[in-house]
């Protein structure tokens, strides 16, 4: 078996956890809090990791100048900085907080934005390569949700707004989210017996 | 003469929001720029923040003012913690597999633990609950449409489901399918995933289209 106490330390501290959950003694429920704790703590560490790879791998790129090494030293740049002043004043600075503001929310709201347009592109792409009853319903409903969700112009579809669309959400679209969501979790129980049983080692055991 | 503090950052605003909407010219160096600054000032700041907000609150703080068993049981994480740094030279790496496999672990049962009391309960609940007429009828329900609703919905689970089952057995002829009955419940749940998505890609859109008019209205007002 390759690398034993790393699959050791999954499988007992994983049971651990488990316990507390459905055994109801407040040892049991302290340990797992306990251990949830130091994971939150080695998950920090992996942002450091995480951080500190994106970086190197970065540097590497602008040492080599490989193509785009220009993007790659914004990138750095940008990280080294935000980075400094974050460790140094903390990121509830109100100076830094308007800084990485300044950067990130109109970043990220254009990112939303263009989303309209590629989402209406992608609609097309699949009414032209993949027109079956799927491809039918998905866009009918997408469709009807959409016009019941915006006021129109010139008038009010009442049986729209007030029974088809309201329909359409709370008894198909929850009945399949919930079909979805339970396989999810049917599939998340099961990778995770098989990671508590040693199955299943994405530590780099197998 | 200053410039205002507000001004400069939305100048900066502005350009970013240009930058990024010249993705719909196509993938242009414009667009690669506004991505490599979010993606550094993003890293940089998380980095920060598990500096300041999980490490200094929850490992070196106390490490310095708890008692003595408490800062015993906190050197494990920073042992572990440390043991992880090691991933980022290729020579330690091998050293940081003990902390992979304690957080995988973890993860592991916080993901049943969530998956079984978070999901599979609360899910299998709702899906029950419109058939308990009696409750139904004392919450001001009408008893029919509430059957009627509920064993649509539990049609359209069990379909769901069954769509993404993929056990199959061969047939006299040799050909591998699905019996009869999983074949019609899956072609149910497609109707429905179908649906489902449907109805999650037009709130998806109505969001993009929100975030669009709240962009376009910030550069209107940038010219005012």
């Amino acid at each position: 078996m390759k690398r034993p106490l790393a699959t050791a330390f999954a499988i007992a501290f994983g049971l651990i956890v488990l316990l507390g959950y459905f055994i109801p003694l407040p040892f049991f429920a302290y340990l797992r809090q306990e251990l949830i704790l130091w994971a939150i703590i080695l998950a920090a560490f992996g942002v450091l990791v995480g951080v500190a790879n994106l970086l190197a791998v970065h540097l590497e790129k602008i040492r080599r100048r490989q193509p785009g090494y220009i993007y790659s030293l914004l990138l750095v740049l940008s990280l080294v900085i935000t980075a400094a002043f974050g460790f140094l004043l903390g990121p509830q600075n109100p100076g830094l907080r308007q800084a990485v503001e300044t950067i990130i929310v109109p970043v990220e709201a254009s990112l939303m934005a263009i989303l309209t347009v590629t989402l209406v592109y992608a609609c097309i792409r699949l009414f032209r390569r993949r027109l079956d009853m799927m491809t039918i319903v998905f866009l009918a409903t997408a469709w009807l949700v959409l016009l019941g969700t915006t006021p129109l112009p010139f008038a009010e579809v009442s049986v729209l707004n007030y029974l088809l669309r309201p329909w359409l959400i709370h008894v198909p679209a929850v009945a399949g989210a919930r079909g979805l969501l339970i396989g999810i979790a049917l599939g998340t129980l099961l990778t995770g017996l098989r990671v508590l049983l040693g199955a299943d080692r994405p530590y780099g055991g197998k | 003469m200053a410039l205002p503090t507000d001004f400069i950052s939305a100048l900066i605003g502005l350009l970013l929001t240009l930058l990024v909407f010249s993705y719909l010219l196509g993938d242009s160096p414009l667009f690669k720029i506004a991505v490599y600054i979010f993606v550094g000032v993003s890293a940089g700041y998380i980095a920060a923040v598990a500096w300041h907000q999980a490490l200094m609150p929850s490992l070196f703080v106390p490490l310095f003012s708890a008692t003595d068993p408490q800062r015993f049981l906190l050197l494990i994480p920073l042992v572990l913690g440390v043991l992880l740094l090691m991933k980022i030279s290729p020579l330690l790496s091998r050293l940081g597999s003990v902390p992979m496999g304690f957080l995988v672990g973890v993860g592991a049962g916080v993901a049943i633990g969530g998956a079984v009391l978070g999901t599979l309960f609360p899910q299998i609940g709702a899906a029950i609950a419109p058939f308990d007429l009696a409750a139904g009828i004392q919450a001001g329900y009408n008893p029919f449409e509430r059957l009627a609703t509920g064993a649509i919905a539990l049609a359209g689970t069990i379909g769901t489901l069954v769509y993404f089952h993929f056990g199959a057995r061969a047939g006299a002829d040799g050909k591998v399918r699905r019996g009869w009955l999983a074949e019609v419940l899956a072609w149910v749940g497609r109707i429905f995933i179908a649906v489902t998505l449907g109805v999650l890609f037009a709130g998806v859109y109505v969001a993009a289209l929100t975030a669009l008019i709240e962009r376009l209205d910030f550069i209107l007002s940038f010219f005012r």
